[in-house]
């Protein structure tokens, strides 16, 4: 008789694998292209002439665009730190408390995820010429403040999201029983709370990530002369046609994203390791 | 001390650090305005993506010792949406020519001392004094010239398609057209082929260009956003409404394509170089104005971005290949039939894209 | 020593001010402007004046533009509604598959989502076009479909002619799909790892098939993940303009590409604000609706 499946392994269902596959397949494959297309030998991308590195050689010695590639992860970096704090205290607050106008709060956080970018764009645009001027002059980091500011505003209510639907299952009496047993609030929310919402805030933190390193239209709007971030850069490119190089940019940086995500996943089963141990 | 007041003590602090930054934040930056002081040697400016010679930045860097910065924007409307609340610190742009007009009316353009750019000498003469968007070329001095016609591939063609007929008011080629989606440069051609002026701000005119592209829609594979020579090369057309820059670029990629100018006329644009207003270092951009006139500069400059160059020494520099290319330079006769395009006011404006957007809706 | 309840009040300020402060402030506030804005009009090139006129909004109903807005929900709800399919499963995986594949997996979910948009896009074009992989790829089986039935003795096939798959609506919803599919598979994950596996297993064993304990158990105890994840689908696909400019064809205008070009092109921002804000209480008023309804019904099963 063949051997029964345990009831809840999905993943040998065949279907599953086959399903599994077939996406991995259809986000892959573009990207696959893409890495492929880096190595082509001529201006654009879009017909194959043969093998070079050339692209890479001049990517390196590209430093507008390495500059603009450090100016986007930094700006991605702080942006993310601070959607998720932003984010989890904006979930925390509607989850756990009950007060004067709440609903209006409530619209208030959903309200970023609903503007149209590019209103967005002009809003912040208006906003740091007119209402709050940001000097031109700050050195680095501080200049990518605006573009900061501005990201995390779109940011944090998709953290806020993905942190209120976690707690929406979460059991407040667990946390009163805490409370109960003599922790205070800030006890209560760093052992009880904050070990629930973790996977919300890894998954709300990479939402962020993406969507801040991605974002071509409120960066362009808020950036300055020597504020130019990856997306912006290539975007610029389009009228000229993207060229290899960017390819080579992108495929560098879908190699630093993995070594990124190894290393943070090391630290991460080192630590659980440790409190399991 | 409750913990309460202990947090507002250091809160109060950190507020007083605060001001004090920015209030020496804000000095400094006064002091870099003011008259007496030397501008830093630093120029901010903001051109569109490899529109610049490979090494020009360096040699100006070089020979003057000014730091040249150079941001990126993609298209005219970006770079007047960021302009028009303010100048955020640019000070060379490069905006096409109809946008110099509308710039020059927003008073968003500082006028520029041509006394100063000595090399003005080099420029060809038809472009100081033919230049209807800024009379005297008081704002803007010419960087490149353009102008639109059909790209297309020859094996596919029955005959050269010099006219616009075969984009707009024919199916002879269908489901391989692309047209650009600008709607001024669209309908603005459209006139042309209609066999009035491009600047004729008549709705009539217009409606009836809508109509004919309306008929003509089904017959387009694509509105395409200047990646029309992207769309040619890898074969997904065989005829395209482009500059004629564009596709001096991929016809060194293949010999398949070519370029001609319709024979009703069509538009012309140049991209320009100005200061905007508010321009931090003014001194060192009419330095660097000066810098791109030298003949061995616009030489540096044609040769990696192949369009045809206002600048008649540097044009004389370059190989004979360049300078009797009939894309980049076309013949004068159906010169003669092509016009810049002047600002038409905001309501034609507004009727334009109104058009466009029920164009695409339909 | 602070009372229980003043330590109550610090940690609701604490909980409360940093993200309210930052709304009002830095998006509330610019928002505010451009809200001004659209009660306005041009009086000259780049000033607006606000003079309190409703017609930025009455041009913004007309049936034209009514019709793109709709035409623009149609296309953002079947890409959510492709996503939910596509994703479900895959977030279903996720959760179930053991401790040491699971943040892969997660990962190489994200991963295509940190290149460039607009790279992406070009790389999906290169995969869509006509003499693309994808029809590279078709003609190649063709042929040896072809090719098979000459062996067998019929006729050959014609003549292989390439799918037209970029430059239309469907390019669109493909290319749609292809950016938004994290969005979906994150919240769902999300929600779906907190499900107690007791209960399916329960289910299992009082003999419920395998799509009808998904049916009554796990959709139902999913749902806030599953109502945030298409929330968070729906409403950036709603505002998306860079892919239907670049992935399509000449009757693929969404109301994102609308509103943009009132920014640029046509420098007329009041009537581009009063287009935003149409969108924005359209959307508001959908999400208002469903929190709404929601309220009163408990969040998960644990009430039983």
């Amino acid at each position: 008789m063949a051997q029964k499946r345990a009831p809840l392994e999905y993943n040998r269902m065949w279907q599953i694998r086959a399903w599994l596959f077939a996406v991995f397949f259809f986000l892959y494959a573009p990207l696959v292209a893409l890495i492929a297309f880096s190595f082509n030998d001529s201006k654009r991308t879009t017909v194959w002439r043969g093998f070079t590195l050339r692209y890479y050689e001049k990517l390196f010695g590209n430093e507008s665009l390495l500059t603009a590639f450090a100016n986007s992860l930094t700006i991605a970096f702080v942006a993310t730190l601070i959607s998720l704090v932003i984010g989890a205290l904006a979930a925390v607050l509607l989850w756990r408390y009950r007060f004067m106008g709440r609903t209006v709060v409530e619209g208030a956080f959903t309200l970023p995820l609903v503007v149209p970018e590019i209103c967005m764009g002009v809003a912040m645009l208006l906003f740091f010429t007119r209402v709050l001027p940001w000097p031109n002059n700050l050195i680095w980091p501080f200049n990518l403040g605006s573009i900061i500011i501005a990201h995390v505003s779109f940011c944090f209510p998709f953290v806020a999201l993905v942190v209120g639907a976690r707690l929406a299952s979460f059991n407040k009496e667990q946390e009163e029983a805490a409370r109960d047993l003599g922790a205070n609030d800030w006890q209560a929310f760093r052992d009880v709370l904050l070990p629930h919402i973790h996977p919300a805030l890894i998954a709300g933190g990479l939402l962020a990530f993406t969507l801040s390193l991605d974002d071509f239209v409120i960066t362009f709007f808020t950036s300055g002369p020597d504020t130019v971030t990856f997306p912006v850069k290539v975007y610029s490119m389009l009228r000229f046609s993207v060229t290899p190089e960017v390819n080579a940019a992108s495929t560098m940086l879908i190699l630093l994203t993995i070594v990124l995500m190894v290393v943070m996943m090391a630290m991460q089963s080192r630590a659980q390791k440790k409190t399991k141990g | 001390m409750t913990g309460h007041a202990k947090a507002l003590r250091t809160s109060r602090r950190s507020i007083l650090k605060g001001l004090g930054a920015a209030a020496i934040g804000i000095s400094l930056t006064g002091t870099k305005r003011s008259a007496w002081a030397a501008e830093e040697p630093k120029l901010n400016f903001y051109n569109w993506d490899t529109y610049i010679g490979e090494t020009t930045l360096e040699d100006f860097t070089e020979a003057s010792g000014i730091d040249v910065n150079m941001s990126l924007f993609a298209t005219n409307d970006e770079l007047f949406a960021k302009l028009r609340a303010g100048n955020p610190g640019y000070d060379v742009i490069v905006p096409g020519s109809e946008f110099v007009e509308r710039m020059i009316q927003a008073d968003l353009l500082e006028p520029l001392d041509h006394a100063k750019i000595p090399n003005i000498k080099n420029i060809s003469p038809e472009f100081m004094t033919d230049a209807p968007f800024d009379p005297g070329r008081k704002y803007s001095l010419p960087y490149t010239w353009l102008v639109i016609g059909v790209g297309y591939r020859k094996s596919k063609v029955k005959e050269v398609p010099n006219s616009w007929k075969w984009l707009f008011n024919s199916d002879a080629y269908a489901g391989r057209i692309a047209v650009m989606s600008d709607a001024s440069e669209l309908f603005r051609n459209c006139f042309k082929y209609l066999g009035q002026s491009l600047n004729d701000a008549s709705p009539e005119l217009l409606k009836q260009a809508e109509e004919m592209l309306t008929k003509q829609k089904p017959n387009i594979k694509a509105f395409h956003e200047d990646n029309g020579q992207d769309l040619l090369l890898s074969g997904e057309v065989d005829v395209v409404m482009e500059y004629n820059g564009d596709i001096a670029q991929i016809m060194k990629e293949d010999d398949d394509i070519d370029f001609v100018v319709p024979q009703e006329g069509a538009m012309r644009q140049q991209d320009t170089l100005a200061i905007p207003k508010g321009a931090p270092h003014p001194e060192n951009a009419l330095k660097f104005i000066n810098f791109i006139f030298e003949p061995e500069t616009g030489k540096g400059i044609t040769e990696t971005i192949l369009y045809p160059s206002p600048n008649a020494a540097a044009v004389a520099l370059m190989p004979e290949a360049y300078r009797d290319n009939k894309v980049i330079f076309p013949p004068a006769d159906v010169m003669a039939k092509c016009e810049y395009p002047n600002y038409l006011g905001p309501e034609f404006s507004r009727l334009l894209d109104e058009a466009m957007t029920r164009l695409r809706a339909s | 020593m602070a009372t229980r309840t003043q330590e109550r009040r610090l940690a609701f300020l604490a909980t409360a001010l940093p993200p309210i402060v930052w709304v009002v402030v830095f998006f509330l506030a610019p928002l505010a402007i451009v809200w001004a804005y659209s009660f306005g009009q041009n009086v000259s090139l780049t000033e607006v004046d606000i003079s309190g006129t409703f017609a930025n909004y009455a041009r913004a109903l007309e049936p034209l533009y009514l019709g793109i807005f709709a035409k623009s929900i149609f296309v953002a709800g079947i890409t959510t509604l492709l996503c939910l399919i596509v994703g479900f499963p895959v977030a279903l995986a996720i959760v179930f598959a053991s401790e040491r594949w699971r943040p892969w997996m997660l990962m190489l979910i994200m991963l295509p989502f940190w290149t460039n948009l607009l790279i992406r896009t070009y790389a999906l074009i290169a995969v869509l076009r006509t003499e693309g992989y994808a029809n590279f790829t078709l003609e190649w089986l063709w042929n040896q479909g072809s090719w098979l039935m000459t062996l067998v003795g019929l006729q050959p096939l014609g003549e292989f002619t390439p799918l037209q798959m970029l430059y239309n609506n469907f390019a669109v919803v493909v290319g749609l799909v292809y950016v938004h599919l994290p969005f979906m598979v994150l919240p769902l994950y999300a929600a779906l790892d907190r499900l107690d596996k007791s209960l399916i297993e329960a289910s299992l064993d009082l003999g419920a098939g395998q799509l009808r304990t998904l049916y009554s158990i796990v959709v139902p105890l999913a749902l806030p993940g599953i109502i945030s994840g298409i929330i968070i689908t729906f409403v950036p696909a709603l505002g998306a303009y860079l892919t239907p400019d670049l992935l399509g064809g000449p009757d693929s205008q969404m109301i994102a590409n609308v509103i943009e070009r009132q920014f640029k092109r046509a420098n007329d921002w009041p009537f581009g604000a009063a287009l935003s804000f149409l969108l924005m209480y359209a959307t508001f008023g959908a999400i208002a609706m469903r929190a709404y309804f929601s309220r009163g019904k408990p969040a998960d099963g644990h009430g039983i």
